[in-house]
């Protein structure tokens, strides 16, 4: 779906971006993990042509993006920024309708859409449609950013650092909302982090930047385990990095059948991460799974997990 | 906001009934200049006067506005920053110059009337609009002109729908400052001949007759204390979606 080859971007000096090649399959939930400064904005930014790059192109469904008018393009791909950015003399509604709007969508379609998305963002619209963005919270400004991002219905999102701003829990509530979306509605998304534990709750692949190159790129579990390269494992924390890698893990995949008496129960879904932690707030050595059969997940496997 | 727009009007009737007692308080005038023979002014028409001094201020302030907003949009473009210092240069010179020396030094040129004044109120006028609409445009944060970009707005439709929407308020204020400085200094045209407020001011200097300068002072003042209220009322609390 978006491709980038042998994709370079110079400032003067700096050399932000050298000679990054690889894709983001359709459908697919890609994180762009690096530290600050190691060149994810500048490549997000490409994609929709805010930045052009010095060299190499980049490829939406097989079209190179330096032939699409910047206008049309990015009203075809959502953009979700940290600081947000909403107009501020405007409704959460009108915010909602930008893009719509653009396009030449009539009333009663626009407004149909404003309220589905509010809602889809866990926001009631009755109460939100006709407030200010002086008066959302952070994370409320940034479920409106995401809706408007989504306005239109396009079919590539493209988000940097979209939650960085927002407090853990309110964090932690977003990225839960955006998988649940990204579930549902099947959209192309590249997302810029520097956080490993955000990239690992939200990726399904993973692309790690270091000063301008890509130095891995894959499946979480490929790109965080010990094959890692030492100089990737020491830019994403080594010393956490296998509790990291157990969010990565679904507990079910390596759940024994039967009973576990008195071990506390470990919620549908939850990542071997979640059991550890499970265990360690209980104190016992072993978590029963919730579910139809009898599991439980013993200790002895989180610490033989690949 | 009601009641303010209800005081203005109020002020507004109270100027214009002054306007038309002035001629007639020759009682009032020799009581306060017992030495001046004539105190009324009557040689002219105070409405007629304030017409020629409203066409002359709201044009020239029109026409300022038409000069500096415009350069000031073209200031804050991407493509025009490399203009910017030397719009910059050229309207900080116009604004060094007093209006009453750009008056003298326009006369030889367009002679005796209105056209010197409006030139140098048009100078005078431009450069606070100037400055306040690269102000106003710049105050505008950078990470809402991102998201307008990464939208997809057209950069005729980021101005249009963002920067310039969003700079209003400074955009007002700097309005408001031209139209105040160029009612106050329209006055200074009657030096050159044109008619306006400030021509009884002259004539009375010339004439060694005070109670002409104070009636042509009091109303000169007084109508740009109201336009001045009529702006702020504008500009004031954002009242508009
Ligand atoms: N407009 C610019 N002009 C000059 N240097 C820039 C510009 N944008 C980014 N850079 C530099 O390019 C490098 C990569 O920046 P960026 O892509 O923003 O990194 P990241 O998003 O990973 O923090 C940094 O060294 C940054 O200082
Ligand atoms: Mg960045």
């Amino acid at each position: 779906m978006i491709r980038f080859e042998d994709v370079s971007q110079r400032y003067g000096e700096v050399q932000a971006v050298r000679g990054v090649t690889f894709g983001v399959p359709s459908g697919v939930l890609c994180v762009l993990l690096g530290e600050s400064g190691s060149g994810k904005s500048t490549l997000l930014r490409m994609v929709n042509r805010l930045i052009e790059p010095s060299g190499g192109r980049v490829l939406l469904q097989g079209q190179d993006v330096a032939g699409i008018d910047p206008q049309i393009l990015r009203r075809g791909i959502g953009y979700v920024i940290q600081s947000v950015g909403l107009f501020p003399h405007r409704s959460v509604a009108e915010n909602v309708a930008t893009v719509p709007r653009l396009l030449g969508w009539d009333a009663a379609r626009i407004a149909a859409r404003v309220d589905k998305l509010l809602a889809m963002v866990g926001l009631e619209p009755g109460e939100y449609r006709a407030r200010r963005p002086a008066t959302l919270s952070g994370g409320q400004a940034q479920r409106v950013g995401l809706a408007r991002a989504l306005a239109a219905d396009p079919p590539v999102l493209l988000m940097d650092e979209p939650f960085s701003a927002l407090d853990p829990a309110t964090r932690r509530g977003l990225q839960a909302e955006l998988r649940r979306i990204h579930a549902n509605m099947g959209k192309t998304i590249l997302l810029v982090t520097h956080d490993v534990e955000e990239a690992l709750a939200l990726a399904d692949r993973i692309a790690v930047m270091e000063a301008g190159r890509l130095v891995a790129e894959g499946p979480p579990l490929a790109v965080l385990g010990w094959e890692t390269p030492a100089s990737v494992r020491r830019m994403l924390g080594a010393e956490t990095l296998a509790f990291h890698r157990l969010s990565a893990l679904r507990a079910e995949d390596f759940a024994l059948p039967g009973f576990a008496p008195g071990a506390p129960l470990l919620a549908a879904g939850g990542t071997m991460r979640d059991a550890l932690l499970l265990m360690l707030t209980h104190g016992t050595d072993r978590a029963a799974l919730a579910g139809e059969a009898a599991r439980h997940l013993p200790l002895s496997a989180i610490l033989a997990a690949p | 906001m009601k009641k303010a727009a209800l005081w203005l009007a109020l002020g507004a009737v109270a100027f214009l009934a002054a306007l038309w007692a002035a001629p007639q308080a020759e009682g009032l005038w020799s009581a306060l200049f017992p030495e001046v023979s004539r105190p009324a002014y009557v040689q002219e028409s105070w409405f007629v006067l304030l017409g020629s001094h409203l066409a002359l201020s709201l044009g020239a302030a029109l026409l300022a506005a038409m000069l500096g907003i415009p350069a000031g949009i073209a200031a804050t473009r991407s493509s025009g920053r490399a203009l910017r210092p030397v719009v910059d240069a050229a309207f900080t010179l116009a604004q060094s110059v007093p209006p009453v020396a750009v008056i003298a030094l326009a006369l030889p040129l367009l002679g005796f009337g209105a056209a010197p004044t409006l030139l140098a109120l048009v100078l005078y006028g431009a450069l606070p609009l100037l400055r306040a609409t690269v102000t106003g445009i710049e105050s505008v944060p950078a990470q809402i002109t991102e998201a307008a970009r990464g939208l997809g707005l057209s950069p005729w439709q980021r101005l249009t729908r963002v920067e310039l929407p969003l700079a209003r308020p400074v955009l007002l204020a700097g309005l408001r400052v031209a139209v105040t400085l160029s009612v106050a200094t329209t006055a200074v045209g009657a030096v050159a001949g044109a008619r306006c407020l400030g021509t009884p001011i002259i004539i009375g200097l010339t004439n060694a007759n005070p109670s002409y300068v104070l009636q042509g002072a009091l109303f000169t003042a007084w109508l740009a204390l109201l336009l001045d209220r009529a702006l702020s009322l504008l500009a004031g609390p954002q009242s508009s979606p």
